[in-house]
């Protein structure tokens, strides 16, 4: 039985295309659903509309805006710092497309197969940072170095919480017992490996979010903030920064960062999903649509958080991180430390 | 409140925010009330005190306006938007606008006119998509009008030889009645005189 679609196509020339393809062309469609979604919630949630002409439902939109940012002159400003200035896009969107690929979608349904995927996906998110940085700096642009230096700030220190958090997860699934049986039998269970952490709620019967409430909320704010999206969006805080760190990208690149945005909130909503929520878990359906379904809902969430806070103060963003944030996530840790160690 | 008072109190206030625009989401998703109004295809329903450009009214009983020319409202014009002329109209007596041009450009729609008009011909009319390509903003009015005019012309003299008919018609019968009364005061005059002599 084939057990991952790099087994199933293990050795054969086009199993590199076929996979980039694959992921490609499925986040290419979740990105232009995702703005297209992102849009209407918005208007509905302020009682307007929301694109309606283009398509049925003004669904083809973002394609058009897509088509329209292809097409458009690549602008390269004269006095920026060429090769960060061109590597950044490229930068920021290859890890994204690289995290997503770990995931498994259901038990048979796995891109990449990885024992440590979790710590994989971090790292990846880490990388964002950099190209950020490298954005924001190759500008010569001060509104994009600001942007850049407030994104970094925040997302070094949302990473804390948000690994504490999806620790003391991996802490509940190592406890869970020695072993696991899976598809090839019992082995080994590795809270660090995605489907373990989906196939110990499976068996147990129980979605960590009832376990681990506290981690899951603060994962999921934390989440907010690692995808600079509002209430936390103050790396591209269009009223004083013009766009943040892509103040001066147009076209094509900077289209390159708006699909890393958006395929970041994919990414944390389906961790969120397989830390919290149960993976693939759920009757009828088949795996991978419960698994999407769950995502949407996370990300419905975000959106709807989105256009209801306000924007937070660049202090009151740190404030919140390491004085309320970051202290209840080492308690949330100590506490399932010590709940495990005492049963 | 405590630190972790603070915590969770701002926590359920992050909730209730939440709650009102998931109630605002479900409205309009529900109840199909988003306030937009998707304008070429519907159009917006106009107060009744809007302001346009004025026009001449067309009255149900003559199927016309009712302009006489008197140029009262070129006359009382701030911004000398009106310029009309008209005058008598071969077959009836009634005056009649030959030409009314009105330059929408420079009326600042003070509505002196639609007061000053003394047969109530003037209103404001409620045009709003009138975006164009030149400055030329002089309309004329009596556009509408023209294909009618004989038709008014025509009707108005069948009303004005009825009218001078029956005109004429109650001027003899008064006369008759007058001559009958005469008639009568002379006979009792007579009466009278007879009488008297008799006596």
């Amino acid at each position: 039985m084939p057990q991952t679609l790099t087994q199933l196509l293990d050795g054969s020339v086009l199993a590199m295309p076929i996979a980039a393809g694959l992921i490609m062309g499925m986040l290419t469609v979740n990105v232009l659903m995702l703005v297209w979604a992102e849009r209407k919630v918005s208007a509905w949630i302020q009682m307007r509309m929301g694109p309606t002409e283009v398509g049925p439902f003004g669904l083809l939109q973002t394609l058009a805006d897509m088509l329209k940012l292809i097409s458009k002159q690549l602008i390269t400003p004269s006095n920026v710092d060429k090769p960060l200035y061109h590597l950044a896009p490229l930068l920021a969107f290859a890890p994204v497309v690289a995290a997503v690929a770990l995931f498994p979608f259901s038990e048979s349904t796995i891109l990449v197969q990885n024992d440590y995927g979790l710590l994989f996906v971090f790292a990846f998110g880490g990388i964002a940072v950099i190209a950020i940085f490298m954005a924001g700096w190759g500008s010569n642009n001060k509104y994009a170095l600001l942007g850049a230096i407030r994104s970094v700030a925040q997302n070094i220190s949302y990473e804390v919480p948000l690994i504490l958090s999806a620790l003391s997860v991996v802490l509940v699934v190592n406890a869970m017992g020695p072993t696991l049986s899976s598809g090839d039998g019992v082995v080994a269970i590795n809270g660090l490996d995605l489907s373990h952490i989906v196939m110990t709620q499976d068996q147990q019967g129980i979605w960590f979010v009832v376990l681990q409430p506290i981690a899951a909320i603060i994962y999921f704010i934390s989440a907010l903030a690692e995808t600079n999206r509002a209430p936390f969006d103050i790396p591209e805080a269009e009223s004083e920064l013009v766009a943040g760190f892509h103040t001066e990208y147009s076209g094509m690149r900077f289209s390159l960062f708006f699909f890393a945005e958006y395929t970041n909130m994919l990414i944390v909503s389906m961790l969120a999903v397989v830390l919290f929520f149960g993976g693939w878990d759920g009757p009828v359906l088949p795996g991978p649509a419960w698994f999407f379904l769950k995502s949407y809902a996370v990300i419905f969430v975000m959106m709807w958080v989105r256009w209801t806070f306000p924007r937070l103060r660049f202090d009151q963003l740190m404030t919140f991180c390491w004085k309320v944030l970051i202290p209840l996530s080492i308690l949330n840790l100590l506490a399932t430390a010590f709940v495990i160690a005492v049963l | 409140m405590g630190y972790f008072g603070n915590v969770f109190g701002g926590f359920g206030s992050l909730l209730s925010g939440m709650s009102v625009t998931l109630r605002k989401f479900s409205q309009t998703v529900i109840r199909r009330k988003a306030v937009t109004m998707q304008y070429p295809k519907e159009l917006p329903e106009l107060a009744p005190a809007y302001r346009s450009a004025i026009k001449l009214i067309r009255f149900e009983e003559s199927n016309s306006h009712d302009c006489v020319a008197c140029k009262a409202c070129e006359r009382i014009c701030p911004s000398y938007c009106i310029k009309l002329s008209g005058g008598k109209v071969e077959g009836i007596k009634k005056k009649r606008v030959a030409e009314f041009e009105m330059d929408f450009a420079l009326c600042s729609l003070c509505g002196l006119c639609l007061d000053v008009c003394p047969t109530d011909t003037l209103e404001y009319s409620k045009v709003y998509e009138e975006a164009g390509y030149n400055r030329d903003w002089r309309v004329d009015l009596l556009a509408e009008f023209r294909d009618y005019e004989e038709e008014f012309v025509a009707k108005q003299r069948v009303i004005e030889e009825k009218a001078a008919a029956e005109k004429k018609a109650k001027a003899e019968a008064a006369k008759k009645a007058k001559e009958a009364k005469k008639k009568a005061e002379a006979d009792e005059k007579a009466d009278n005189d007879s009488k008297e002599e008799l006596s």
